[in-house]
Parts: C-alpha cells; structure tokens; sequence
C-alpha cells in the first residue's frame, strides 16, 4: 500500500503511460521521419523541391501544431472510434498522441536534415546515386544523433500529453494524478503519481543521450 | 574531349543576374584544364553543368560519347556521374563511415562491394598515401587527409574525367602543394582528364596545362597556361597574375615593350649562372625584372635587356632557354 492505494494500481498506471507514450513514440519516429523529410525535400534545394506543395504542407503542419492537444482529442473521437474501438484506454489515446506529436518531430527532422545539408546531397548525386539513396543513405544516417536527440524531446512531450489524455480516460499516471489524486483530495497520490511521471522523463532522457553517445563515437 | 557550345545559364532565385552568358570553349582530353575568376564568376555553375547537378537552358554540351546532355533521362544522368569523380572544397565525407567506408561508399550504393572493390580501394589508399588511416573516421583526420580520402573516393568508380571544385582552398600553402601534386599523378597514372576551379592562381602555375578565365558568367580569356601567365591580354586577367607577383600592366608602362623579355626555364639549369654568365660574356647592362624561378621547377624570368638583344637571345636559346618579347 501507498497513501491507500495498492502498489500494483501505481504500477498498472505507470505501465500504461509507458506504454502509450512508447507505442506513440515508435509511430511518431517513422512517421515523423518521413512527413520531416518530404518537407526537406520539397523545400528549396531539397531533392524535389517544389515550393507550392512544400508551403501547402508547411501550412498544414503548423496548423496541426498549433491545436491544442485536448481540443485534438476531442476532435478524433469519432476517428479513434472507427480506428481503436472504442474511445476509452491507453490504446485510444494512441491516434491523438500520435497526430498531436508528429507535426513537431517532422519538424525537428526538416531542420536536422537541412543542418547536414547540401553539400553531402551534391556530394551522393555526384556519385551517381538516386535521390532516395541520397536521403536514405546519407542524409538521414548522417542525421541521425540530430534525429534521436529530438525523439527525445519528442517523447517526452510525448509523456506530457499523456497525463492530458489520462485525465479524461486514457488511464495511466495522469489518470492517477488527477482521478484519485486532485478529485478525492488526495495530495500524496498526485505526488506519487508526479514523481513516476518525472523518473519516466529521467529514463528517457537517459536512454537517448546513452544513444547518441553511442552514435557519436566516431568523432 | 568535352565541347560546351554557347551554353547559358539562370538560376530561377536569382532572375536579374546571369550565371553563364553564352559559354563556349573546349577542354581537350588528357590535360589538366584550370579555370580562374573572381567570387561569382560562373566557375562552379561550369563545371557542375557537366556532370548536371546543374541544368541549362540555351547552348549545347558535348562530353564523353554524349552528343546533348540535355537529352539524358535520369538513368543515363547517373550513368554519366559514375564516369565524372567530383572533388568539392570541403571533403564532404561521411563522417560515421570509416575511411575505407567511405572510398567505397560510392560503389555499395550501386551494388554489393566485392573483395576487389576493397583490395583496389585499399590501393587507392596508399596511392593517396593513407594506407594507415583506412580505419580511422574522418573526425580523425587532419583537413588535408581528409581531401585525399576524398580523391580516393572520386576515383573508386574509375572515371574518365576529374573535376575538382577549389580543392585545396582551405588548405595551407605546404599542403595545397602536395594535394596538386597528387591530382597530377593520379591524372596521369589513371589516364584522367582534370578540370580544376580556382581564385588563386598559383594553383593553376602548379599543375594545369590550360587556363581559362572567367568574369560576370563569361569566358573573358583562355589559352595555354603560359600565354594567360605571362601574355595575358584582359585586365582581369592580369589582376590575377599580379598574385604571382608579375604585373605586365605596370612592368609595360616602366619599359618599353619590345625591350622586355620573357626567359622560360624548362629543365634543371642553374639559373643564376646563366644570366651572370650572359652578362659577363657578352657585356651586357641587363635588369631582373620579374623572376619566378625555383631550383627544380620550371620557372620564368623577365628581363629589361635595352641593347643587344638578338646577341641575349642567340646566347640563351644555346643553352637551352625559352626566350621570346612579352606581348
Ligand atoms: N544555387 C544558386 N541559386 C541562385 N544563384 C546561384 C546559385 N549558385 C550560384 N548562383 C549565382 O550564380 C553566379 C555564379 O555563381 P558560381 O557559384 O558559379 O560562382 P563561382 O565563380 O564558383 O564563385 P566562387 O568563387 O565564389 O565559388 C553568382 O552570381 C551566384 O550568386
Ligand atoms: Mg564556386
């Protein structure tokens, strides 16, 4: 027991989050990875660049930043319905935590992409490679600490916005903070729930520098 | 050889200003081709025409067996790549590949790198003198290290033609020396034709053949390097042989023309001999006006000689020395 409450109902919670926000994560990267690199690539000197689609889906990706994540929640409800099943549990907060999310990673992405830059582009079409292996191959492997740095950050936003979706039946530590923490009255609960909250952002963080340590050994 | 026929060329961001205007000249096969203006001139936008990183739209490029590279659809674009090896300013390497990673890079991008991939790689190596570092990364290595790891790498895929954008601008004045030399015998022993971009033009004196010069997207000059060194016409061209401290328009302007003399020292002869010893024999009042000699280098001389000239040329043609009037 903790302040009234069984350790497995803490542990449960904790699992959840973790689960949500590594689950979400996983698709953020991929996903990100490539709505990042399609607006690198049809920026100027991109690969493809083609300014009209690149300041269309510039437009829509600030748009989509610029949603408040609950208002975001509430918005594909009948989505996550159509999608998980059902609106509530760590599975249906999956769909918001991801849309809400990868607009900022692409974003991350487009910027480290343009930092390793033109030079290593010009460089690989000069030896006769294809764009696609020019991003896949160089662009993005040589990318790739600034990349796992900002899936870091992205991951733990990502854990922010799953305390927003836990208070309003997603489950997990927010759920816990909030439900019997703030509504019963129950200061220590929410404390506890805190504490979890911010030991899983310290394992993040954790884990992401140990790979980009790890990643910039050659240098 | 490669034919470039009244080419022009815009960049669609910079509409008031043109890259090339109606750009023609020849670069002949099995010489070392330099081109030289100032910042802005057009030299990369040429050079990266051939290998169409860039595109053009009026005049006509002939390279290789290719009759309009205009024509090419991407595959034969690539084709035409693998026979181009591309050296930039900065080495542009990869910097979590290995050394030898990344001399083969350009290969494992085509196809799978056989043991004789590697073995002709590790050859590269120790022709660019690294047969040591090819394990290292390239955070390791020195900037003119790195600049050979990336001649290594634009010979991987044996090309024909070599083009090498200000290879050694950000290299000291020692090393710069070093990496030319090894442009010039790898071109040699590989059989390549080389086009070197430039501001400096003690790089060109060191290994080209030609020299062209170009100013506000235009080739304003070009001809062998010593008709540009010392018998340049156009005041921009002039600007840049004062880097090699010969300024004709000055010397012209102290001397009367026909009264100068340009001396060409091709082999090993002690220079110094010759001249005090021409003085000596044919008592003769002459002044050095300008001297780019060193002990085993081809070098040049000019001379003030007022009188007796045809008695100065007899006596330095017999001894082997190019004479000829500064024009
Ligand atoms: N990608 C580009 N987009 C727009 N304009 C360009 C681009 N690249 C070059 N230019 C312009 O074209 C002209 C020629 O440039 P270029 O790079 O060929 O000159 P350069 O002789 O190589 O100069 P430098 O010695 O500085 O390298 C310049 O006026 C330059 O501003
Ligand atoms: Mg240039």
């Amino acid at each position: 027991m903790l302040f009234d409450l069984e350790i497995q109902v803490y542990l449960d919670a904790l699992w959840e989050t973790a689960y949500m926000t590594l689950v979400s994560t996983l698709f953020v990267f991929v996903l990100g990875l490539l709505w990042g690199a399609f607006l690198y690539g049809t920026d100027q000197h991109g690969l493809w660049e083609n300014r009209t689609v690149y300041k269309i889906v510039s437009v829509i990706t600030s748009a989509l930043r610029s949603v408040p994540f609950l208002i975001l929640i509430v918005l594909l409800i009948p989505v996550t319905r159509v999608l998980v099943g059902t609106i509530l549990g760590p599975t249906a907060a999956l769909p918001a935590l991801i849309l809400g999310a990868t607009p900022f990673y692409a974003r991350i992405v487009e910027i480290a992409l343009h930092e390793t830059g033109n030079d290593l582009k010009e460089t690989g079409l000069s030896f006769g490679a294809t764009k696609l292996q020019v991003l896949f191959r160089i662009l993005i492997p040589e990318s790739l600490p600034a990349l796992i740095r900002g899936i870091t950050v992205t991951a733990i936003a990502i854990t922010g916005y799953t305390s927003i979706a836990g208070a309003i039946g997603a489950g997990g530590l927010g759920n816990l903070a909030y439900l019997y923490g703030y509504a019963r009255n129950r200061i220590l609960v929410t404390v506890a729930s805190t504490v979890l909250i911010a030991l899983l952002i310290l394992a993040l963080q954790v884990i992401g520098d140990l790979l980009v340590k790890k990643l910039s050994k050659t240098s | 050889m490669i034919r470039i026929e009244r080419v022009s060329k815009q960049y669609a961001s910079s509409k008031d200003e043109i890259a090339l205007n109606d750009v023609s000249t020849t670069f002949e096969s099995g010489l070392i081709h330099g081109i030289i203006g100032i910042s802005g001139a057009g030299k990369s936008t040429l050079i990266r025409l051939l290998n169409k990183l860039e595109s053009y739209e009026q005049g006509n490029i002939q390279i290789f067996d290719y009759t309009d590279l205009r024509l090419l659809n991407q595959e034969s674009t690539r084709m035409l790549r693998k026979r181009i090896g591309m050296i930039f300013q900065s080495d542009h390497l990869l910097s979590r590949k290995t050394v030898l990673e990344n001399v083969l890079f350009p290969i494992a991008l085509h196809r799978k790198v056989t043991p004789s991939d590697t073995e002709y790689a590790r050859s590269l190596l120790q022709e660019v003198g690294l047969s040591d570092y090819a394990s290292r990364y390239p955070a390791q290595l020195s900037g003119g290290q790195r600049q050979r790891v990336g001649i290594a790498r634009a010979l991987i895929q044996k090309p024909d033609l070599l083009l090498c954008d200000e290879p050694t601008s950000a290299l000291d004045v020692m090393t710069t020396s070093q990496i030319l030399q090894l442009i010039q015998s790898t071109a040699r022993r590989h059989h390549l034709d080389v086009i070197i971009v430039t501001h400096d033009l003690n790089v060109l004196r060191e290994i080209c053949d030609t020299v062209t010069v170009m100013d506000k997207g235009r080739i304003i000059e070009s001809g062998k390097l010593d008709e540009i060194l010392y018998k340049a016409k156009q005041p921009e061209t002039q600007a840049f042989t004062k880097q090699i401290g010969l300024d004709l328009g000055t010397l012209k302007n102290q001397f009367p023309i026909e009264e100068l003399l340009l001396l060409k020292f091709e082999e090993e002869i002690v220079h110094q001999s010759i001249v005090s010893e021409m003085i000596q024999t044919l008592g003769v009042s002459i002044s050095i006006v300008f001297a780019n000699v060193s002990p085993n280098k081809k070098g040049t001389m000019v001379l003030h000689a007022p009188k007796k000239q045809t008695e100065i040329i007899a006596f330095l043609k017999e001894r082997k020395v190019g004479v000829d009037h500064v024009v």
